[in-house]
Protein backbone atom coordinates (compact mmCIF):
# COMPACT_ATOMS: atom_id res chain seq x y z
CA UNK A 1 0.00 0.00 0.00
CA UNK A 2 1.01 3.79 -0.74
CA UNK A 3 3.98 2.43 -3.04
CA UNK A 4 5.91 -0.19 -0.57
CA UNK A 5 5.45 -2.70 -3.58
CA UNK A 6 5.12 -2.96 -7.10
CA UNK A 7 4.04 -4.98 -10.06
CA UNK A 8 7.30 -5.91 -12.03
CA UNK A 9 6.41 -8.64 -14.11
CA UNK A 10 3.81 -9.62 -16.16
CA UNK A 11 3.21 -12.82 -18.21
CA UNK A 12 0.53 -15.39 -19.40
CA UNK A 13 0.27 -18.45 -21.48
CA UNK A 14 -1.02 -18.57 -24.89
CA UNK A 15 -5.10 -17.89 -24.51
CA UNK A 16 -7.06 -20.75 -25.60
CA UNK A 17 -11.01 -21.01 -25.95
CA UNK A 18 -12.23 -23.82 -23.44
CA UNK A 19 -10.94 -26.84 -24.23
CA UNK A 20 -8.09 -25.94 -26.45
CA UNK A 21 -5.12 -25.84 -24.26
CA UNK A 22 -3.41 -29.17 -25.29
CA UNK A 23 -1.43 -28.71 -22.24
CA UNK A 24 -2.70 -29.25 -18.62
CA UNK A 25 -3.61 -26.37 -16.45
CA UNK A 26 -0.14 -27.17 -14.51
CA UNK A 27 2.02 -26.45 -17.49
CA UNK A 28 -0.01 -23.46 -18.42
CA UNK A 29 0.43 -21.83 -14.73
CA UNK A 30 4.37 -22.59 -14.96
CA UNK A 31 4.30 -21.06 -18.08
CA UNK A 32 2.29 -18.12 -17.20
CA UNK A 33 4.50 -17.43 -13.98
CA UNK A 34 8.09 -18.54 -16.06
CA UNK A 35 7.04 -15.23 -18.42
CA UNK A 36 6.34 -13.29 -15.83
CA UNK A 37 9.75 -13.45 -13.89
CA UNK A 38 11.44 -13.33 -17.32
CA UNK A 39 9.53 -10.10 -18.19
CA UNK A 40 10.72 -8.42 -14.66
CA UNK A 41 14.69 -9.30 -15.27
CA UNK A 42 14.55 -11.76 -12.46
CA UNK A 43 15.88 -15.16 -12.11
CA UNK A 44 13.12 -18.00 -11.26
CA UNK A 45 15.43 -19.18 -8.10
CA UNK A 46 14.43 -15.47 -6.33
CA UNK A 47 10.62 -16.48 -6.35
CA UNK A 48 9.47 -17.31 -2.68
CA UNK A 49 6.09 -16.85 -2.51
CA UNK A 50 2.50 -17.53 -4.62
CA UNK A 51 -0.58 -16.01 -4.05
CA UNK A 52 -4.25 -16.52 -5.78
CA UNK A 53 -7.92 -17.46 -5.52
CA UNK A 54 -11.21 -19.48 -5.09
CA UNK A 55 -9.70 -22.71 -4.28
CA UNK A 56 -6.94 -22.52 -6.92
CA UNK A 57 -5.91 -25.93 -8.02
CA UNK A 58 -2.05 -25.25 -8.64
CA UNK A 59 -0.72 -25.28 -4.89
CA UNK A 60 2.81 -23.83 -4.45
CA UNK A 61 4.04 -26.65 -2.91
CA UNK A 62 3.93 -28.07 -6.02
CA UNK A 63 4.97 -25.02 -7.89
CA UNK A 64 8.06 -24.32 -6.26
CA UNK A 65 9.03 -28.23 -6.69
CA UNK A 66 8.41 -28.31 -9.85
CA UNK A 67 10.03 -24.47 -10.71
CA UNK A 68 13.28 -25.77 -8.49
CA UNK A 69 12.79 -22.73 -5.86
CA UNK A 70 15.47 -22.66 -3.47
CA UNK A 71 12.51 -21.84 -0.64
CA UNK A 72 9.10 -21.30 0.20
CA UNK A 73 8.69 -18.59 2.14
CA UNK A 74 4.94 -17.19 1.97
CA UNK A 75 1.60 -19.00 -0.01
CA UNK A 76 -2.01 -17.85 0.24
CA UNK A 77 -5.19 -17.35 -1.43
CA UNK A 78 -8.56 -15.37 -0.73
CA UNK A 79 -12.40 -16.52 0.17
CA UNK A 80 -15.01 -16.10 -1.28
CA UNK A 81 -17.06 -16.23 -4.50
CA UNK A 82 -15.10 -16.26 -7.62
CA UNK A 83 -13.43 -13.12 -9.57
CA UNK A 84 -14.41 -11.00 -7.02
CA UNK A 85 -10.74 -12.31 -5.15
CA UNK A 86 -8.55 -11.19 -7.88
CA UNK A 87 -7.44 -7.99 -6.44
CA UNK A 88 -7.62 -9.09 -2.78
CA UNK A 89 -4.71 -11.91 -4.28
CA UNK A 90 -2.87 -8.89 -4.91
CA UNK A 91 -3.47 -7.21 -1.81
CA UNK A 92 -1.99 -10.02 -0.06
CA UNK A 93 0.90 -10.07 -1.92
CA UNK A 94 1.55 -6.59 -1.39
CA UNK A 95 0.73 -6.80 2.48
CA UNK A 96 3.37 -10.10 2.54
CA UNK A 97 6.40 -8.45 0.58
CA UNK A 98 5.71 -5.19 3.02
CA UNK A 99 5.30 -6.74 6.00
CA UNK A 100 8.42 -8.85 5.05
CA UNK A 101 7.23 -12.22 5.04
CA UNK A 102 8.44 -12.31 1.40
CA UNK A 103 10.78 -10.46 -0.89
CA UNK A 104 9.60 -11.79 -4.80
CA UNK A 105 5.75 -12.60 -4.68
CA UNK A 106 3.64 -14.06 -7.61
CA UNK A 107 0.02 -13.69 -8.15
CA UNK A 108 -1.56 -15.66 -11.03
CA UNK A 109 -4.18 -17.93 -12.14
CA UNK A 110 -4.82 -20.84 -14.51
CA UNK A 111 -7.67 -22.31 -15.62
CA UNK A 112 -8.22 -25.04 -17.82
CA UNK A 113 -11.73 -25.63 -17.39
CA UNK A 114 -12.55 -28.51 -19.47
CA UNK A 115 -10.24 -30.22 -17.40
CA UNK A 116 -11.91 -30.31 -14.24
CA UNK A 117 -15.50 -29.87 -13.52
CA UNK A 118 -17.25 -26.09 -14.48
CA UNK A 119 -17.42 -22.96 -11.92
CA UNK A 120 -20.81 -22.21 -10.01
CA UNK A 121 -21.76 -25.40 -12.00
CA UNK A 122 -25.44 -26.02 -10.83
CA UNK A 123 -26.19 -28.27 -7.90
CA UNK A 124 -28.08 -28.62 -4.81
CA UNK A 125 -27.68 -26.65 -1.65
CA UNK A 126 -27.74 -26.76 1.92
CA UNK A 127 -27.08 -23.62 4.02
CA UNK A 128 -28.09 -20.68 2.27
CA UNK A 129 -28.26 -22.45 -1.10
CA UNK A 130 -31.45 -24.17 0.15
CA UNK A 131 -33.31 -20.87 -0.04
CA UNK A 132 -32.48 -20.83 -3.94
CA UNK A 133 -31.61 -24.21 -5.33
CA UNK A 134 -34.79 -26.12 -5.23
CA UNK A 135 -36.25 -22.71 -7.35
CA UNK A 136 -33.91 -23.30 -9.92
CA UNK A 137 -31.57 -20.69 -9.20
CA UNK A 138 -28.26 -22.10 -8.79
CA UNK A 139 -25.59 -20.41 -11.21
CA UNK A 140 -23.61 -16.89 -11.28
CA UNK A 141 -25.82 -15.99 -14.85
CA UNK A 142 -29.06 -16.07 -12.51
CA UNK A 143 -27.96 -14.72 -9.30
CA UNK A 144 -26.41 -11.71 -11.32
CA UNK A 145 -30.13 -11.65 -13.91
CA UNK A 146 -31.69 -11.16 -10.52
CA UNK A 147 -29.84 -8.47 -9.36
CA UNK A 148 -29.25 -6.62 -12.74
CA UNK A 149 -33.43 -6.77 -13.45
CA UNK A 150 -33.79 -4.75 -9.59
CA UNK A 151 -30.93 -2.43 -10.94
CA UNK A 152 -32.15 -1.87 -14.78
CA UNK A 153 -36.32 -1.41 -13.03
CA UNK A 154 -34.34 1.09 -10.07
CA UNK A 155 -32.47 3.47 -12.32
CA UNK A 156 -33.99 2.84 -15.66
CA UNK A 157 -31.58 1.25 -17.18
CA UNK A 158 -32.28 0.27 -20.42
CA UNK A 159 -30.79 -3.18 -22.25
CA UNK A 160 -28.32 -0.93 -24.73
CA UNK A 161 -26.41 0.06 -21.59
CA UNK A 162 -25.30 -4.01 -21.31
CA UNK A 163 -24.71 -3.78 -24.49
CA UNK A 164 -22.38 -1.08 -24.06
CA UNK A 165 -19.47 -2.94 -21.70
CA UNK A 166 -19.93 -5.94 -24.49
CA UNK A 167 -19.14 -3.42 -27.60
CA UNK A 168 -16.43 -1.95 -25.91
CA UNK A 169 -14.37 -5.37 -24.53
CA UNK A 170 -15.07 -6.44 -28.19
CA UNK A 171 -13.64 -3.64 -29.75
CA UNK A 172 -10.68 -3.80 -27.69
CA UNK A 173 -10.36 -7.11 -28.40
CA UNK A 174 -9.49 -6.05 -32.16
CA UNK A 175 -6.57 -4.90 -31.47
CA UNK A 176 -4.92 -7.47 -29.05
CA UNK A 177 -3.43 -10.22 -31.04
CA UNK A 178 -3.55 -12.40 -27.60
CA UNK A 179 -7.79 -11.98 -27.58
CA UNK A 180 -9.02 -14.82 -28.45
CA UNK A 181 -12.00 -12.49 -29.78
CA UNK A 182 -9.58 -10.69 -31.99
CA UNK A 183 -10.23 -10.59 -35.58
CA UNK A 184 -14.03 -11.66 -34.94
CA UNK A 185 -15.75 -8.46 -34.15
CA UNK A 186 -19.29 -7.96 -32.32
CA UNK A 187 -22.14 -5.81 -33.20
CA UNK A 188 -25.24 -4.43 -31.41
CA UNK A 189 -27.06 -5.83 -33.91
CA UNK A 190 -25.59 -8.93 -33.12
CA UNK A 191 -25.78 -8.32 -29.14
CA UNK A 192 -29.38 -7.75 -29.38
CA UNK A 193 -29.87 -10.71 -31.75
CA UNK A 194 -27.87 -13.13 -29.60
CA UNK A 195 -30.18 -15.63 -27.70
CA UNK A 196 -30.83 -15.56 -23.85
CA UNK A 197 -29.07 -16.81 -21.18
CA UNK A 198 -31.11 -15.90 -17.90
CA UNK A 199 -32.94 -12.48 -18.93
CA UNK A 200 -32.15 -9.95 -18.86
CA UNK A 201 -28.61 -11.54 -19.98
CA UNK A 202 -28.09 -12.37 -23.71
CA UNK A 203 -25.23 -14.93 -24.91
CA UNK A 204 -22.68 -11.62 -25.29
CA UNK A 205 -23.61 -10.43 -21.45
CA UNK A 206 -22.00 -13.47 -20.21
CA UNK A 207 -18.14 -14.16 -20.71
CA UNK A 208 -17.01 -17.25 -22.20
CA UNK A 209 -15.02 -20.00 -20.68
CA UNK A 210 -11.04 -20.01 -21.62
CA UNK A 211 -7.85 -22.13 -21.12
CA UNK A 212 -5.06 -19.97 -20.16
CA UNK A 213 -2.95 -18.61 -17.57
CA UNK A 214 -1.90 -14.90 -16.32
CA UNK A 215 0.64 -14.02 -13.87
CA UNK A 216 2.65 -10.71 -12.19
CA UNK A 217 5.65 -10.35 -9.71
CA UNK A 218 5.51 -8.05 -7.15
CA UNK A 219 8.55 -7.29 -5.03
CA UNK A 220 9.46 -4.23 -2.48
CA UNK A 221 9.87 -0.61 -4.09
CA UNK A 222 13.62 -0.48 -3.41
CA UNK A 223 14.27 -3.41 -5.30
CA UNK A 224 11.95 -3.51 -7.99
CA UNK A 225 13.82 -0.09 -9.14
CA UNK A 226 16.96 -2.05 -10.11
CA UNK A 227 15.11 -4.19 -12.17
CA UNK A 228 14.28 -4.42 -16.64
CA UNK A 229 11.34 -2.50 -16.56
CA UNK A 230 9.57 0.70 -14.57
CA UNK A 231 8.16 -0.36 -11.66
CA UNK A 232 4.39 0.05 -11.18
CA UNK A 233 3.46 0.49 -7.83
CA UNK A 234 0.22 -0.45 -5.88
CA UNK A 235 -1.30 2.96 -4.72
CA UNK A 236 -3.98 0.95 -3.03
CA UNK A 237 -5.71 -1.93 -2.43
CA UNK A 238 -9.01 -2.80 -0.52
CA UNK A 239 -11.57 -6.07 -0.02
CA UNK A 240 -14.28 -5.97 2.18
CA UNK A 241 -18.61 -5.28 2.71
CA UNK A 242 -20.43 -3.21 4.69
CA UNK A 243 -23.09 -4.49 7.57
CA UNK A 244 -25.42 -6.32 6.06
CA UNK A 245 -23.73 -6.58 2.70
CA UNK A 246 -22.74 -10.50 2.92
CA UNK A 247 -26.75 -11.69 3.44
CA UNK A 248 -27.18 -14.58 1.37
CA UNK A 249 -30.13 -15.47 -0.71
CA UNK A 250 -30.31 -12.03 -2.05
CA UNK A 251 -31.11 -10.72 1.31
CA UNK A 252 -28.35 -8.13 1.37
CA UNK A 253 -29.14 -4.72 3.03
CA UNK A 254 -27.85 -3.09 -0.03
CA UNK A 255 -29.15 -5.48 -2.39
CA UNK A 256 -29.19 -5.08 -5.48
CA UNK A 257 -25.50 -4.66 -4.73
CA UNK A 258 -21.96 -5.67 -6.72
CA UNK A 259 -20.46 -5.84 -3.72
CA UNK A 260 -18.52 -3.00 -4.31
CA UNK A 261 -18.94 0.57 -2.48
CA UNK A 262 -17.24 -0.60 1.05
CA UNK A 263 -14.17 -1.90 -1.21
CA UNK A 264 -14.42 1.14 -3.54
CA UNK A 265 -14.60 3.98 -0.36
CA UNK A 266 -11.58 2.10 1.39
CA UNK A 267 -9.64 2.16 -2.33
CA UNK A 268 -10.28 5.78 -2.38
CA UNK A 269 -9.28 6.73 0.96
CA UNK A 270 -6.13 4.74 1.30
CA UNK A 271 -5.28 6.07 -1.99
CA UNK A 272 -5.82 9.95 -1.22
CA UNK A 273 -7.16 10.09 -4.61
CA UNK A 274 -11.07 9.30 -6.73
CA UNK A 275 -12.75 7.70 -9.41
CA UNK A 276 -12.35 11.03 -11.64
CA UNK A 277 -8.43 11.02 -10.96
CA UNK A 278 -7.99 8.35 -12.91
CA UNK A 279 -7.34 7.71 -17.27
CA UNK A 280 -8.08 3.44 -17.34
CA UNK A 281 -9.79 0.84 -15.81
CA UNK A 282 -10.48 -2.82 -16.10
CA UNK A 283 -13.72 -3.98 -14.61
CA UNK A 284 -14.67 -7.74 -14.41
CA UNK A 285 -17.07 -8.49 -16.60
CA UNK A 286 -18.19 -12.17 -15.13
CA UNK A 287 -21.77 -10.90 -16.53
CA UNK A 288 -22.49 -6.96 -18.00
CA UNK A 289 -25.15 -6.02 -15.44
CA UNK A 290 -22.82 -6.13 -12.61
CA UNK A 291 -20.49 -4.32 -14.29
CA UNK A 292 -22.67 -0.92 -14.50
CA UNK A 293 -23.73 -1.92 -10.97
CA UNK A 294 -19.81 -1.37 -9.75
CA UNK A 295 -19.03 1.72 -11.95
CA UNK A 296 -21.47 3.06 -9.94
CA UNK A 297 -20.60 1.61 -6.62
CA UNK A 298 -17.02 2.64 -7.20
CA UNK A 299 -17.97 5.80 -7.46
CA UNK A 300 -17.88 6.77 -11.27
CA UNK A 301 -21.19 7.99 -11.59
CA UNK A 302 -24.58 8.07 -9.63
CA UNK A 303 -26.41 4.75 -10.56
CA UNK A 304 -29.19 6.40 -12.31
CA UNK A 305 -26.87 7.85 -14.17
CA UNK A 306 -24.74 5.01 -15.76
CA UNK A 307 -26.55 4.23 -18.79
CA UNK A 308 -25.55 7.84 -20.15
CA UNK A 309 -22.00 7.36 -18.08
CA UNK A 310 -21.19 4.68 -20.78
CA UNK A 311 -22.88 5.02 -23.83
CA UNK A 312 -21.30 7.87 -26.59
CA UNK A 313 -18.23 5.72 -26.79
CA UNK A 314 -17.19 7.24 -23.03
CA UNK A 315 -16.39 3.99 -22.39
CA UNK A 316 -14.17 2.99 -25.21
CA UNK A 317 -10.57 3.84 -26.78
CA UNK A 318 -9.54 6.15 -27.78
CA UNK A 319 -11.37 8.65 -27.61
CA UNK A 320 -13.76 7.96 -24.22
CA UNK A 321 -13.20 9.60 -20.89
CA UNK A 322 -12.62 6.38 -18.85
CA UNK A 323 -11.78 3.25 -21.26
CA UNK A 324 -12.46 0.12 -19.93
CA UNK A 325 -11.09 -3.72 -20.33
CA UNK A 326 -8.38 -2.49 -23.36
CA UNK A 327 -7.13 -5.57 -23.30
CA UNK A 328 -10.51 -6.74 -24.76
CA UNK A 329 -11.41 -8.48 -20.72
CA UNK A 330 -13.08 -11.32 -20.14
CA UNK A 331 -15.53 -11.30 -22.81
CA UNK A 332 -13.27 -10.29 -25.38
CA UNK A 333 -9.38 -11.08 -24.53
CA UNK A 334 -9.95 -14.64 -22.34
CA UNK A 335 -11.58 -15.23 -19.47
CA UNK A 336 -8.79 -16.32 -17.20
CA UNK A 337 -11.03 -15.68 -14.56
CA UNK A 338 -10.10 -12.21 -14.42
CA UNK A 339 -6.91 -12.23 -13.96
CA UNK A 340 -5.70 -10.63 -17.57
CA UNK A 341 -7.61 -7.62 -16.36
CA UNK A 342 -4.53 -7.31 -13.78
CA UNK A 343 -1.71 -7.49 -16.70
CA UNK A 344 -3.74 -4.93 -18.66
CA UNK A 345 -3.88 -2.57 -15.96
CA UNK A 346 -0.19 -3.31 -15.04
CA UNK A 347 0.59 -2.69 -18.57
CA UNK A 348 -1.75 0.31 -19.05
CA UNK A 349 0.91 2.16 -16.58
CA UNK A 350 4.19 0.50 -18.59
CA UNK A 351 2.67 2.15 -21.81
CA UNK A 352 2.40 -1.45 -23.79
CA UNK A 353 -1.50 -1.71 -23.94
CA UNK A 354 -3.02 -2.20 -27.70
CA UNK A 355 -5.34 0.08 -26.64
CA UNK A 356 -2.96 2.80 -24.49
CA UNK A 357 -4.25 5.08 -22.95
CA UNK A 358 -2.29 8.57 -23.44
CA UNK A 359 -0.77 9.90 -19.90
CA UNK A 360 -2.09 6.79 -17.29
CA UNK A 361 -0.79 8.19 -14.01
CA UNK A 362 -3.48 5.73 -11.70
CA UNK A 363 -4.88 2.86 -13.44
CA UNK A 364 -7.95 0.97 -11.88
CA UNK A 365 -8.82 -2.57 -11.41
CA UNK A 366 -12.64 -3.95 -10.37
CA UNK A 367 -12.49 -7.82 -9.37
CA UNK A 368 -15.54 -9.46 -10.21
CA UNK A 369 -18.75 -7.99 -9.30
CA UNK A 370 -21.93 -9.64 -7.50
CA UNK A 371 -19.96 -11.32 -5.02
CA UNK A 372 -19.07 -10.56 -1.61
CA UNK A 373 -16.71 -9.52 -0.86
CA UNK A 374 -15.43 -7.03 -3.52
CA UNK A 375 -11.89 -6.01 -4.02
CA UNK A 376 -10.07 -3.56 -6.62
CA UNK A 377 -6.63 -2.31 -6.65
CA UNK A 378 -5.37 0.84 -7.89
CA UNK A 379 -1.49 1.08 -9.25
CA UNK A 380 0.36 4.27 -10.17
CA UNK A 381 3.29 5.49 -12.11
CA UNK A 382 6.28 5.73 -10.06
CA UNK B 1 -44.32 -24.43 -20.22
CA UNK B 2 -42.24 -26.93 -18.06
CA UNK B 3 -43.28 -27.73 -14.89
CA UNK B 4 -41.04 -25.79 -12.05
CA UNK B 5 -38.78 -27.60 -10.47
CA UNK B 6 -38.91 -30.77 -12.21
CA UNK B 7 -40.22 -33.87 -10.58
CA UNK B 8 -36.97 -35.29 -9.73
CA UNK B 9 -35.20 -31.90 -8.99
CA UNK B 10 -33.33 -31.38 -5.93
CA UNK B 11 -35.08 -30.19 -2.48
CA UNK B 12 -33.65 -28.31 0.05
CA UNK B 13 -31.78 -30.17 2.42
CA UNK B 14 -33.12 -29.66 6.09
CA UNK B 15 -30.99 -28.37 9.03
CA UNK B 16 -31.86 -26.93 12.35
CA UNK B 17 -31.90 -23.60 10.92
CA UNK B 18 -34.13 -23.84 7.78
CA UNK B 19 -36.11 -26.94 9.20
CA UNK B 20 -39.09 -24.86 10.37
CA UNK B 21 -39.64 -22.36 7.00
CA UNK B 22 -39.48 -25.69 5.06
CA UNK B 23 -42.08 -28.16 6.97
CA UNK B 24 -44.56 -25.96 8.80
CA UNK B 25 -46.82 -25.21 6.00
CA UNK B 26 -47.12 -21.85 7.10
CA UNK B 27 -44.37 -19.13 6.73
CA UNK B 28 -42.02 -18.86 9.65
CA UNK B 29 -39.32 -16.20 10.23
CA UNK B 30 -36.48 -15.99 12.81
CA UNK B 31 -37.15 -13.56 15.17
CA UNK B 32 -35.04 -12.14 18.16
CA UNK B 33 -36.23 -12.28 21.41
CA UNK B 34 -33.97 -9.40 22.45
CA UNK B 35 -34.53 -6.93 19.67
CA UNK B 36 -37.77 -8.13 17.92
CA UNK B 37 -35.18 -8.26 14.65
CA UNK B 38 -36.77 -10.66 12.18
CA UNK B 39 -34.29 -11.77 9.70
CA UNK B 40 -34.11 -14.37 6.47
CA UNK B 41 -32.27 -16.37 5.81
CA UNK B 42 -32.39 -17.31 9.62
CA UNK B 43 -28.85 -17.09 11.09
CA UNK B 44 -27.38 -18.70 14.62
CA UNK B 45 -26.74 -14.82 15.74
CA UNK B 46 -28.94 -11.78 15.48
CA UNK B 47 -27.80 -9.38 12.52
CA UNK B 48 -29.01 -6.69 14.25
CA UNK B 49 -28.01 -6.87 18.13
CA UNK B 50 -26.12 -10.62 18.20
CA UNK B 51 -28.53 -12.09 20.75
CA UNK B 52 -28.96 -16.23 20.14
CA UNK B 53 -32.30 -16.36 21.15
CA UNK B 54 -35.30 -17.03 18.46
CA UNK B 55 -38.91 -16.82 18.51
CA UNK B 56 -40.94 -17.61 15.12
CA UNK B 57 -42.84 -15.23 13.48
CA UNK B 58 -45.41 -15.98 11.10
CA UNK B 59 -45.94 -13.91 7.78
CA UNK B 60 -49.21 -13.15 6.25
CA UNK B 61 -47.63 -14.58 3.19
CA UNK B 62 -48.57 -12.05 0.04
CA UNK B 63 -45.67 -9.85 -1.51
CA UNK B 64 -44.84 -8.47 -4.72
CA UNK B 65 -42.31 -9.42 -7.00
CA UNK B 66 -39.00 -7.70 -6.23
CA UNK B 67 -36.82 -9.14 -9.09
CA UNK B 68 -36.89 -12.11 -11.42
CA UNK B 69 -35.02 -13.79 -14.48
CA UNK B 70 -36.02 -16.06 -16.86
CA UNK B 71 -33.88 -18.70 -17.16
CA UNK B 72 -33.61 -19.84 -20.91
CA UNK B 73 -30.22 -22.12 -20.58
CA UNK B 74 -30.93 -25.06 -18.42
CA UNK B 75 -27.97 -24.86 -15.82
CA UNK B 76 -28.36 -28.67 -14.94
CA UNK B 77 -29.66 -31.80 -17.56
CA UNK B 78 -32.95 -32.28 -15.35
CA UNK B 79 -34.02 -28.44 -15.85
CA UNK B 80 -33.71 -29.06 -19.89
CA UNK B 81 -37.64 -29.45 -20.25
CA UNK B 82 -38.54 -26.56 -17.57
CA UNK B 83 -36.70 -23.80 -19.24
CA UNK B 84 -37.59 -21.15 -19.86
CA UNK B 85 -39.08 -20.81 -16.16
CA UNK B 86 -38.73 -18.05 -14.06
CA UNK B 87 -37.51 -17.32 -10.89
CA UNK B 88 -38.73 -14.31 -8.54
CA UNK B 89 -38.03 -12.13 -5.73
CA UNK B 90 -40.77 -11.86 -3.01
CA UNK B 91 -40.86 -8.85 -0.90
CA UNK B 92 -42.90 -9.61 2.13
CA UNK B 93 -45.85 -7.76 2.63
CA UNK B 94 -45.34 -7.65 6.50
CA UNK B 95 -41.85 -7.77 6.75
CA UNK B 96 -40.63 -5.78 4.04
CA UNK B 97 -36.34 -6.11 4.01
CA UNK B 98 -37.50 -10.09 3.48
CA UNK B 99 -37.09 -11.05 0.40
CA UNK B 100 -37.71 -15.02 -0.80
CA UNK B 101 -36.68 -17.25 -3.91
CA UNK B 102 -39.70 -18.94 -5.49
CA UNK B 103 -41.26 -19.71 -8.97
CA UNK B 104 -44.80 -18.02 -9.33
CA UNK B 105 -46.74 -21.00 -10.32
CA UNK B 106 -49.56 -20.07 -12.32
CA UNK B 107 -47.95 -17.91 -14.53
CA UNK B 108 -46.22 -17.76 -17.70
CA UNK B 109 -42.52 -16.80 -17.87
CA UNK B 110 -43.64 -14.04 -19.72
CA UNK B 111 -45.73 -12.44 -17.80
CA UNK B 112 -44.14 -12.30 -14.55
CA UNK B 113 -42.99 -8.60 -13.64
CA UNK B 114 -41.72 -6.46 -10.93
CA UNK B 115 -44.76 -5.50 -8.90
CA UNK B 116 -46.98 -8.59 -9.52
CA UNK B 117 -48.74 -9.29 -6.42
CA UNK B 118 -48.47 -13.18 -5.40
CA UNK B 119 -49.28 -14.70 -1.98
CA UNK B 120 -47.84 -18.16 -1.02
CA UNK B 121 -49.16 -21.88 -1.70
CA UNK B 122 -47.61 -24.75 -0.11
CA UNK B 123 -45.93 -27.45 -2.76
CA UNK B 124 -45.93 -30.68 -0.48
CA UNK B 125 -43.32 -33.74 -1.27
CA UNK B 126 -41.92 -36.05 0.82
CA UNK B 127 -37.69 -36.06 0.88
CA UNK B 128 -35.51 -39.05 0.88
CA UNK B 129 -35.07 -39.08 4.50
CA UNK B 130 -38.81 -39.60 4.66
CA UNK B 131 -39.41 -36.34 6.18
CA UNK B 132 -42.66 -34.28 4.83
CA UNK B 133 -41.84 -31.37 3.35
CA UNK B 134 -44.11 -27.60 3.01
CA UNK B 135 -42.20 -25.81 0.63
CA UNK B 136 -42.88 -22.10 0.27
CA UNK B 137 -44.35 -20.95 -3.42
CA UNK B 138 -46.16 -18.22 -4.70
CA UNK B 139 -49.45 -17.79 -7.25
CA UNK B 140 -50.77 -14.56 -8.29
CA UNK B 141 -52.75 -12.86 -6.00
CA UNK B 142 -55.33 -9.79 -6.65
CA UNK B 143 -54.08 -6.77 -6.65
ZN1 LIG C 1 -31.57 -9.08 18.03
Amino acid sequence: MQRKTAVVGVGESEYFNRGGATVSEFELACTAIRNAVEDAGLPLSDVDGFVSYLDARNDPVRLSAALGLPVLNFSSQTWGGGGNGVASSLMIADAAVSAGYAEVVVAFRALAQGQFGRFGQARAGGGPASYTAHYGVMTAAQICAIQTQRFMYENDVPQDALAEISLASFAHAQRNPRAVRYGRPLTREEYHESRWIAEPLHLFDCCPENDGAAAVVITSMERARDLRKPPVPILAAAQGIEHGGGIPAFNESNFPTAHHRHAGEMLWQRAGVGPGDVQVAQFYENFTGPVLMAMAEMGFCAPEEIASFVSNGNIQWPDGNLPINTSGGNLGEAYIHGFENINEAVRQVRGESTCQVEGVELSLSVSGPGFAPGSTILFCRD
Amino acid sequence: MGRIPPEDWALPMIDALNEDFFTAGRLLLQACRACSAVQHPPEHVCRSCQGADFESRESVGTGTVYSFTVAHYPAHPSLSDSVPYAAVLVELDDYKHVRLTGNVLDVEPSEVAIGMRVRVVWQEVQDASGQMLKIPQWQRAEA
